[in-house]
């Protein structure tokens, strides 16, 4: 018959002595663990999505009609379908402009009515294929073709497959790749085509379509712009401001500031609550561990009398919380994750934001960081308490506890 | 073996200067079982702390097989009491969560000891009339069964000093007698010494030799 008696095994009996306090503590932790990862993992999936939805758009600055500033934000950030035009001739006046480096257009088209079977919103974008920089680079990786005729790539969210076909506006599109999920709107409900097909699309839909639209082949929707690199997105976008008349340049970092703008309060607030409830928890763990040494005082005399060192009567109450705290950790973090997941589309709804889970090595560091805070709050609410059960003279602890 | 020197320890108490133990001077052979006897309050625990390392004494020294216990570190003292001295108290001492197997390795748990240390825990656990219950809890246990619980964990690690403040105190007479019986077979065979604080006349007729203790002050009888 082994004891296998440990410091850690005595530490883990020793909960069981007071259920409730010990359940209290580890709820407490569990909550302010819970609060914190939530909080972490929303925030990092926002910005994560963003970082990914600006990487894809590959251009530092969108120049769109100045009047349709207010659609063109919301198509971006929300995916809020839009159509909005302006002058074809705006694409070689951006290309003059000091600093940028390459330019090329895109048409918006919002869809009057979309296909008969599928219940999803979708926002047409066509490009150039000849001066793209945006999804060509995408079509060369994953596709090794550039596309063809009346063919489109579509967004992760579009109910669709490779092979299938699709009809806009009366005219049928063959799916040739879908993208992979973003979490921004404006990408995965998206159907890329190309610009002459869209033109075509839109001359056909005269005869063919049940609600016609009309483009122009002088019209485009909007110029995304590439800056040397000796420039910034901001600096040039002002210039275009300045240079062209009737446009807005929104240069990729505003994308983020906006957003960031949006979030900061939200994210302040959460930041507030989770700090006051991070030391509320550890207070109370100072307090219960300072009620628990009080009333363990005879026994911490014995451990020492039977020849326990100062350092493990420390280590054993140190232990004693951070277990607490780890296990209350760990249930924290599968409750907020829960929490999360449950509330997301109710979140997502209200902030009309992008979201999407950051990569697995920022998710391990966020598990891992919180659970570091989940367990500092144990280490440092025992830290006076293990030292002063410690610091206590056998004798003296053994006749203060009878 | 024990050689106590002068050795003092006052408290103050409600701002009153007391003597628990005055310029005690006394040594303890290898092999000898002593009984302190002496009112309540006459400074008998406090005596037998400052014997083990428990309080520091206020002047004089402790040297037990050559060693100064209190000019040791805390690290060291701690070491010697786990490897040299055990406590028996008048009171249940006994970890709650802790089976009764598991609170007589306790003291093993603190140092380095023999390789069967469980073995001989399982010993005591029968010598003690508690075999069948070693995987019970104290609260599963009377107070004579903790008492005895307490008894077997004084001698898991083997100590050359068993120091025990009224080790018989909730005994009946037959288990008083057994455990007796038992401390002597251990003196016998290994040499430990015993230095027992008691009321109990018959408990200190038993004993080599006897201490009285009357207002911090060590008489010989």
């Amino acid at each position: 018959m082994k004891t296998g008696l440990t410091l850690v095994s005595i530490a883990v009996k020793n909960l069981s002595r007071k259920i409730i306090r010990t359940t209290l503590l580890l709820l407490a932790v569990t909550v302010v663990t819970g609060t914190i990862f939530a909080a972490t993992l929303f925030i990092s999936s926002m910005q994560n999505a963003l970082k990914i939805g600006t990487y894809r758009l590959g251009a530092d600055v969108l120049v769109v009609p100045e009047k349709n500033l207010a659609e063109a934000r919301s198509a971006l950030l929300a995916g809020e379908p839009a159509s909005f035009y302006m002058d074809k001739s705006v694409l070689e006046k951006v290309r003059q402009v000091e600093g940028v480096k390459e330019a090329t257009p895109q048409l918006f088209i919002k869809p009057a009515s979309f296909v008969c079977c599928y219940n999803v919103d979708v926002f047409l974008v066509a490009f150039d294929p000849a001066t793209d920089f945006t999804i060509s680079p995408w079509l060369e990786k994953n596709i090794k073709k550039p596309l063809t005729g009346n063919e489109v790539i579509a967004g992760r969210s579009v109910p669709v497959i490779a092979g299938d076909t699709i009809p806009f506006f009366g005219t049928p599109f063959t799916v040739a790749g879908t993208l992979e999920p973003t979490g921004m709107k404006f990408f995965d409900r998206t159907v890329f085509m190309t610009m002459d097909a869209a033109y075509a699309m839109a001359a056909n839909s005269k005869t063919r379509a049940v609600q016609p639209i009309s483009i122009d082949r002088d019209k485009i929707s909007a110029v995304l712009a590439k800056v040397q690199s000796d420039y910034t997105p901001d600096r040039v976008a002002i210039r275009i401001d300045h240079d062209i008349d009737g446009v807005k340049a929104i240069a990729s970092d505003e994308v983020m500031n906006t957003v960031r703008k949006q979030l900061s309060g939200l994210i302040s607030g959460i930041l507030i609550i989770s700090a006051i409830v991070w030391v509320l928890a550890l207070l109370m763990m100072g307090f219960a561990f300072y009620m628990i040494v009080n009333e363990r005082q005879r026994e911490i005399g014995l451990l020492r009398a039977m020849g326990a060192k100062k350092r493990h009567v420390f280590r054993l109450i140190i232990t004693e919380a951070v277990i607490i705290s780890t296990m209350g950790g760990v249930c924290g973090l599968i409750g907020g994750a829960a929490i999360l997941l449950t509330f997301k589309p109710l979140i997502l709804h209200s902030l009309k934001l992008p979201y999407l889970l950051p990569s697995p090595e920022v998710l391990t560091e966020l598990v891992l960081g919180t659970l570091l805070f989940s367990m500092l709050i144990g280490l440092l609410g025992s830290l006076l308490p293990a030292i002063s059960a410690g610091r206590m003279e056998p004798y003296e602890a053994i006749r203060k506890g009878e | 073996m024990i050689e106590i020197t002068d050795i003092t320890k006052t408290y103050t108490i409600a701002g009153k200067k007391v003597v628990a133990v005055g310029k005690a001077s006394f040594t303890v052979e290898r092999g000898e079982i002593v009984s302190i006897i002496g009112h309540s309050g006459s400074g008998k625990t406090t005596l037998l702390s400052l014997i083990g390392g428990l309080t520091k004494p206020d002047s004089g020294t402790v040297v037990i097989n050559g060693n100064n216990i209190w000019s040791m570190n805390d690290d060291d003292l701690s070491d010697f009491r786990n490897k040299t001295i055990s406590f028996i108290y008048q009171f249940a001492s006994l970890v709650p969560t802790l089976t009764v197997f598991e609170n007589i390795m306790l003291p093993a748990t603190f140092g380095v000891h023999g390789e069967d240390t469980a073995g001989y825990a399982r010993h005591l656990c029968d010598v003690v009339g508690l075999s069948d219950k070693m995987q019970s809890y104290p609260s599963q246990l009377s107070g004579g069964q903790q008492r005895r619980v307490a008894i077997a964990r004084a001698f898991v690690t083997n100590p050359a000093i068993v120091l025990a403040d009224e080790p018989t105190g909730d005994l009946d007479e037959e288990t008083e007698v057994e455990m007796i019986r038992f401390f002597r077979k251990i003196n016998e065979e290994k040499g430990t010494v015993f230095i027992i604080v008691t009321h109990s006349t018959d408990l200190a007729k038993q004993t080599g030799r006897h201490l009285k203790m009357s207002n911090g002050i060590v008489t010989s009888v």
